[in-house]
């Protein structure tokens, strides 16, 4: 009981303090793509803790739901981030939920992020909340076809054992259901998370805008929860990304060594993807807004595919 | 036993009783305004006593039937409490009872107000004529039943019979429902005739022993009648057209319970009276489930009628529920009985859950209208100063009818998910594809859901008021509150306690598949929902709920740990620089789902209209007219062409029409020769 | 024995590799640049050549290197470079305009290749199992490949990417023959891709002309032509 705490409590401590740090990561190394400076690694940290300690302004046409919001989207993001495998295949509340309740805690805090955008009356919120529900519900079927995919190769929903299903099958990442569902997943996480060519997370500019526009109205230490659970948000599609296609590590023992291990191939693994995403960032353009859905149906054809090739080469996909 | 039907006869009787004194003191005018809170007394009361004797249908599982004698051949008034009766007299009860304690400020203050005594009585009928239906043990007493339901419900529809568009709704639901009767007529005479007895339990896998043409034609016939009451597309158009017309309880009811009737006969035919139906009868089920589902969280998506958004979610949750059965029909075809109940739990559960979610929004929507007297969302906005324990409530409907954690809308939608998921390994060939599809769909239309109502709840109770009347909006009476809390507080424990509710379900499976479900679902000591067996997938929205609340506390801790206690300053929103923020600026939900509109335009076809009038440049318009509409597309290529044929039908068949009554006498007596030659030849 | 002498790497790598030329036929539906069209043909061919040299290699079978290597060279370098030029030549636009949007094109490509599953299933129900068994279950992507290529002749305007669509149809053909019989004889290989360089040839022509003709290469203007 008292162990069970003690992780719950280490891996709520891992997503909140590394998550800043992926998204530092992200930013420093798109400037250097750029040939830019850049921002500090450890800006994010910094962003957090200035905001925390500042005063914020309240919409006078806003209700209670304006300052809920930030606390549920939160506690839903952060209790999503409990349940996914980081370092271990065994994630410490797994049993509570698995991959549908991860998808649908984050939704419930998209909800309620869309509420907040809506609350204040003005109409950059109202566009990014309108934006923002759209494509994360024309993103949700490649997402839920490609999880059902990789849960059908495990014969389960629950994120511990379907890394614990990928862990023995090094190789079977090569198998076209796998990279297929990946494909489709790897477009997914760019739509989910804001990122080009979807949205663009640096713009300020309405006409452009999604996640930002939604939260304009925030300030202060509600504004640093909002943005530490986008961090969070990223950190735990990204892992989930990693871990259930590439589950190097997680079998390591619990012998101090073999855990330091399991860390550093962990934090590889995030920053190769990372590289992914920002390599990607920078070769692109941002999308106009009707052209993201082509995207999402190519991901959500690839996500098919993944499925029907489990049975379309005769059992060897 | 004795005392469930005991109890089951005092609630039919107060529910008779009821109609009888309300229709008798509509005529006496001075008591009829003061009659109408004696009623829904009456009614909850009613109400309790058939929850009373649906719990005990639940707990002692008989088949022992209970009838009055006719005197009338093949007529027997026999009534039934099995499982699958219990359950959905339960959901009646349920959903009675907040309703009658919804309408006492209802119909005191409501539009139905003006004839309270009549609406009250009305009421009565209709929740006798559902209890019959749901009960009935006989063909043709059921299908009496079912008729009863039809005329109350639909005089309950248009009792604001002075508006055009209320009479069409009106019109446009008893015909699709005659029509649906009549299919269910022909249907169950063909499996009653193949048991020789009208009698429910007579006809107990009955379907089996019909030959496979008969018996798929019987079936076709049975699901499309009752796929008219339970709104599946494309016999859907009646739906959205006549629940926003009726007064909000009864939108309520229609939305909640009526519909599910549907359902109920769906679920008597294919589980009771056929024990096995081929693979393509699922199919038939699982795609029309998933088409309605999306189709109707589509269409709705792109209403800004507070009451037709609704109407359109109801054939939105129609599908999903389908879904739920198409899987456990095609898992009983391929011989998976524990799936089949998984899957069939699944859909009956949602079936609870959407009638209690819906009845509370649309309860919630009758305060909104009640409050404003519009049900353009486009004229609401900031109701959630102005009324606060509605929007509350609206909220809480509004998040389990999206599907999230931790109300029961998650729950029932988590297990319509694994159903699908077990489909892939347990079927073959097109099949396994079809159910990994089907769940990524509802995945899809999950989603939609949840952004329609942001959509609902932002606009409607969210920033500035839009109109004087929105600004004057107040809080409704304590019944209405009390109706619409007692709904949301069932949201909420069904969603906690499902794991508790769920044995509820086994007498049901049992009965259908020979095998219980709560087994197969519930485990770590009631905590755990699990999906079959516990290494195939575990949830627990308990538990859920319980870490939601702790871990919504680390925010508060670091703000202690860092933060400087600033002062909070309430300032105006940012309004680009104009002089203002005014309701003017505000999104509204046309913009809202603008962008859906944009990418689903093939199917929506949306027209559009600007009209600029400017004085000196065109970019300084004085006023801007303008109008967006989407195409009705199954009123216009199916419904259209339909009503065209029957009108060239009817015009040939006036050539029969002559006027002259010698030719009218002779087609009576032509008809009456033929009569007895067929009877004494046949 | 090394990994590369493995019948099950090759089996694995060969349906790796058909899966990505199901990939590059889906994204050339979903692109709307011409040129970007070429390339993702040009890969295609060039995997497609890897596919065969494969079985060729597990198979010993000297005679399918012949036909990946003519793969290659004609429709991995030579066809795309032909097509390039045209479209350098004749300077048309980028973008191709299909009949049905993209993101319902792309579905029902998926749809198509889930028919392709249905209709090979009963071909496959006797699985040949080692070397012999080495590409056999790519015969789905095959069909596949070749009715999302009729699919996209039916779904496009100009002449020049309908082009594209008939020779991606025919790697979709090549795909079938040595997935089911380790190549047709060597003749009416080389047959094939004689005929197919030739009709590239001439269609180049025709497109060159119906352009110089009707200043425009939809040949939805064909129509004009009928009595």
């Amino acid at each position: 009981m008292i162990g069970q705490i003690a992780l719950v409590m280490v891996q709520a401590a891992l997503v909140l303090l590394f998550s800043p740090l992926i998204a530092g990561f992200g930013k420093t190394l798109k400037a250097r793509l750029q040939t830019r400076r850049g921002p500090a690694l450890l800006q994010p940290y910094r962003d957090l803790y200035k905001l925390l300690r500042k005063g914020m302004v309240i919409p006078e046409t806003a209700s209670w739901i304006f300052p809920a919001t930030p606390y549920v989207l939160f506690a839903a993001t952060l209790l999503a981030g409990l349940l996914i495998p980081t370092i271990s295949a065994q994630a410490p509340l797994s049993w509570i939920g698995g991959v549908l309740a991860v998808v649908y805690l984050l939704a419930l805090g998209r909800f309620f992020l869309a509420l907040g955008g809506l609350d204040a009356g003005s109409p950059f919120g109202g566009l990014g909340s309108s934006r923002e529900m759209t494509i994360s519900a024309i993103a949700e079927p490649a997402l839920m076809l490609a999880v059902f995919t990789v849960a059908l190769g495990a014969g389960s929903t629950n994120l511990s054992t379907m890394a614990q299903a990928a862990v023995g099958q090094s190789w079977r990442f090569l198998a076209p259901s796998q990279m297929l569902a990946f494909a489709a997943l790897f477009i997914v996480l760019i739509a989910e998370t804001g990122r080009i060519p979807v949205d663009n997370p640096a713009t300020h500019l309405e006409l452009t805008m999604t996640h930002e526009a939604m939260i304009l109205e925030y300030s202060g230490p509600y504004l640093a929860l909002i943005e530490w659970s986008a961090w969070m948000k990223q950190m735990i599609l990204m892992t989930l990304l990693m871990n259930v296609f590439f589950p190097y590590g997680l079998s390591a023992g619990g012998s101090a060594g073999a855990m330091l291990f399991s860390v550093i191939l962990f934090v590889a693994k995030l920053a190769i993807l990372a590289l992914a995403v920002v390599l990607v960032e920078t070769l692109n353009a941002k999308l106009r807004l009707f052209r993201v859905p082509e995207l999402l149906a190519v991901a959500f054809v690839l996500s098919a595919l993944a499925l029907i090739s489990t049975f379309l080469f005769g059992g060897r996909g | 036993m004795l005392l469930t039907h005991q109890l089951y006869a005092a609630g039919l009787l107060v529910f008779a009783l009821g109609a009888i004194t309300g229709a008798a003191c509509h005529f006496w005018a001075r008591t009829a305004s003061r009659i109408s809170t004696f009623l829904c007394g009456a009614a909850l009361v009613g109400a309790l006593l058939e929850a009373g004797a649906s719990i005990g249908g639940l707990l002692h599982s008989s088949d022992v039937a209970w009838a009055i004698p006719s005197g009338i051949p093949y007529i027997a008034y026999s009534v039934r409490l099995d499982p699958l009766s219990s359950f959905f007299l339960l959901a009646l009860s349920l959903l009675a009872g907040a309703v009658a304690v919804y309408s006492v400020g209802y119909l005191k203050h409501g539009p139905a107000g003006k004839n309270p005594a009549l609406s009250g009585s009305l009421l009565h009928a209709m929740l006798a004529g559902l209890t019959l239906v749901f009960t009935a043990s006989d063909v043709v007493f059921f299908l009496i039943a079912w008729e009863i339901m039809v005329v109350t419900s639909y005089f309950l529809v248009v009792t604001n019979h002075e508006a055009a568009e209320t009479r069409r709704g009106g019109l446009l639901y008893i015909l699709m429902s005659r029509a649906g009767t009549g299919m269910l007529f022909v249907g169950l005479l063909l499996l009653a005739r193949a048991a020789g007895s009208t009698d429910f339990r007579a006809m107990h896998g009955i379907g089996d022993k019909l030959p496979a043409a008969t018996g798929g034609l019987a079936f076709l016939l049975l699901f499309l009648g009752f796929g008219v009451k339970a709104g599946i597309i494309p016999l859907h158009i009646w739906l959205p057209a006549a629940h926003p017309v009726a007064p909000s309880n009864i939108s309520a009811l229609m939305s909640g319970i009526v519909i599910k009737t549907g359902i109920y006969g769906l679920a008597r035919v294919s589980f009771d009276f056929y024990g096995a139906l081929p693979a393509w009868a699922g199919m038939l089920v699982l795609s029309i489930g998933v088409i309605s589902a999306l189709l109707g969280v589509l269409y709705a998506l792109m209403e800004h009628d507070l009451k037709r958004l609704l109407a359109y979610h109801s054939i939105e949750n129609i599908g999903i529920i389908l879904m739920g059965f198409g899987g456990a029909l095609l898992f009983r075809s391929f011989g998976h009985p524990v799936l089949a109940a998984i899957a069939l739990t699944a859909g009956l559960f949602h079936t609870l859950n959407h009638g209690l979610f819906k009845c509370l929004l649309f309860l919630g929507a009758g305060s909104v209208l009640h409050a404003t007297h519009t049900q353009n969302m486009e004229e609401m906005g900031g109701l959630i100063r102005r009324m606060p324990a509605t929007a509350l409530y609206f909220l809480i409907g509004a998040i389990a009818i999206s599907g999230l954690p931790p109300l029961n809308g998650f729950v029932s939608e988590w297990l319509t998910y694994q159903a699908m998921l077990a489909g892939f390994g347990a079927t073959t060939e097109l099949t396994r594809a079809a159910f990994p599809i089907a769940g990524a769909l509802l995945a899809l239309t999950a989603a939609l859901a949840a952004a329609c109502f942001v959509k609902a709840f932002g606009i409607t109770f969210l920033a500035l008021p839009r109109s004087s009347q929105a600004e004057a909006a107040q809080e409704v009476d304590l019944s209405m509150r009390a109706g619409m809390a007692s709904l949301a507080l069932a949201c909420v424990l069904l969603g906690l306690g499902a794991t508790w509710f769920l044995p509820v379900f086994d007498p049901i499976t049992q009965q259908a598949f020979g095998t219980g479900v709560s087994a197969s679902l519930v485990s770590g000591n009631g905590f755990l929902l699990m999906a079959g067996a516990p290494v195939r997938g575990t949830v627990s929205t308990l538990l859920l709920a319980c870490m939601l609340v702790a871990l919504s506390v680390v925010p508060l801790f670091l703000w202690r740990m860092w933060g400087r206690r600033e002062k909070r300053v309430t300032g105006p929103a940012w309004d680009c620089g104009q002089p203002g923020l005014t309701a003017d600026n505000e999104y509204t939900a046309t913009a809202f789902s603008k962008p859906l509109r944009m990418i689903f335009a093939a199917l929506f076809r949306p027209r559009r209209e600007i009209q600029a009038e400017f004085e000196v440049s065109p970019y300084y318009p004085t006023s801007i007219h303008f109008e967006s509409e989407i195409q009705p597309a199954f009123e216009r290529h199916f419904y259209d062409p339909l009503l065209q044929g029957i009108l060239r039908m009817a015009r040939s068949m006036k050539m029969v029409q002559a006027g002259s009554l010698h030719a009218y006498l002779a087609y009576i007596f032509i008809t009456l020769i033929l009569l007895l030659v067929f009877a004494v030849r046949g | 024995m090394f990994f590369w002498q493995d019948p099950q790497f090759g089996d694995r790598m060969i349906t790796l590799m058909a899966a990505l030329v199901l990939v590059l036929q889906i994204m050339m539906v979903s692109q709307r640049r011409v040129v970007t069209n070429i390339r993702a043909f040009a890969v295609q061919s060039c995997l497609l050549a890897c596919i065969a040299s494969t079985i060729a290699y597990f198979n010993r079978a000297p005679h399918l290197y012949i036909a990946a290597a003519l793969m290659l060279g004609l429709k991995g370098i030579v066809l795309p470079e032909i097509l390039r030029r045209l479209v350098a030549r004749i300077g048309i636009r980028q973008e191709i305009e299909p009949f049905v949007n993209v993101p319902v094109s792309v579905i029902i490509s998926g749809l198509l290749t889930l028919l392709a599953y249905v209709v090979s299933e009963p071909l496959q129900s006797s699985p040949v199992t080692g070397v012999a068994g080495l590409g056999r279950n790519t015969l789905p992507v095959a069909i596949g490949l070749f009715l999302i290529g009729f699919f996209m002749m039916i779904n496009r305007r100009k002449a020049l990417t309908q082009v594209l669509a008939l020779l991606s149809l025919e790697n979709g053909l090549f795909l079938a023959a040595i997935s089911l019989t380790y190549g047709m004889p060597m003749v009416v290989e080389l047959g094939i891709f004689f005929d197919v360089l030739v009709a590239v040839m001439i269609l180049a022509i025709l497109v060159y002309r119906i352009r110089e003709t009707f200043d425009s290469m939809d040949i939805s203007r064909l129509s004009r032509l009928k009595g």
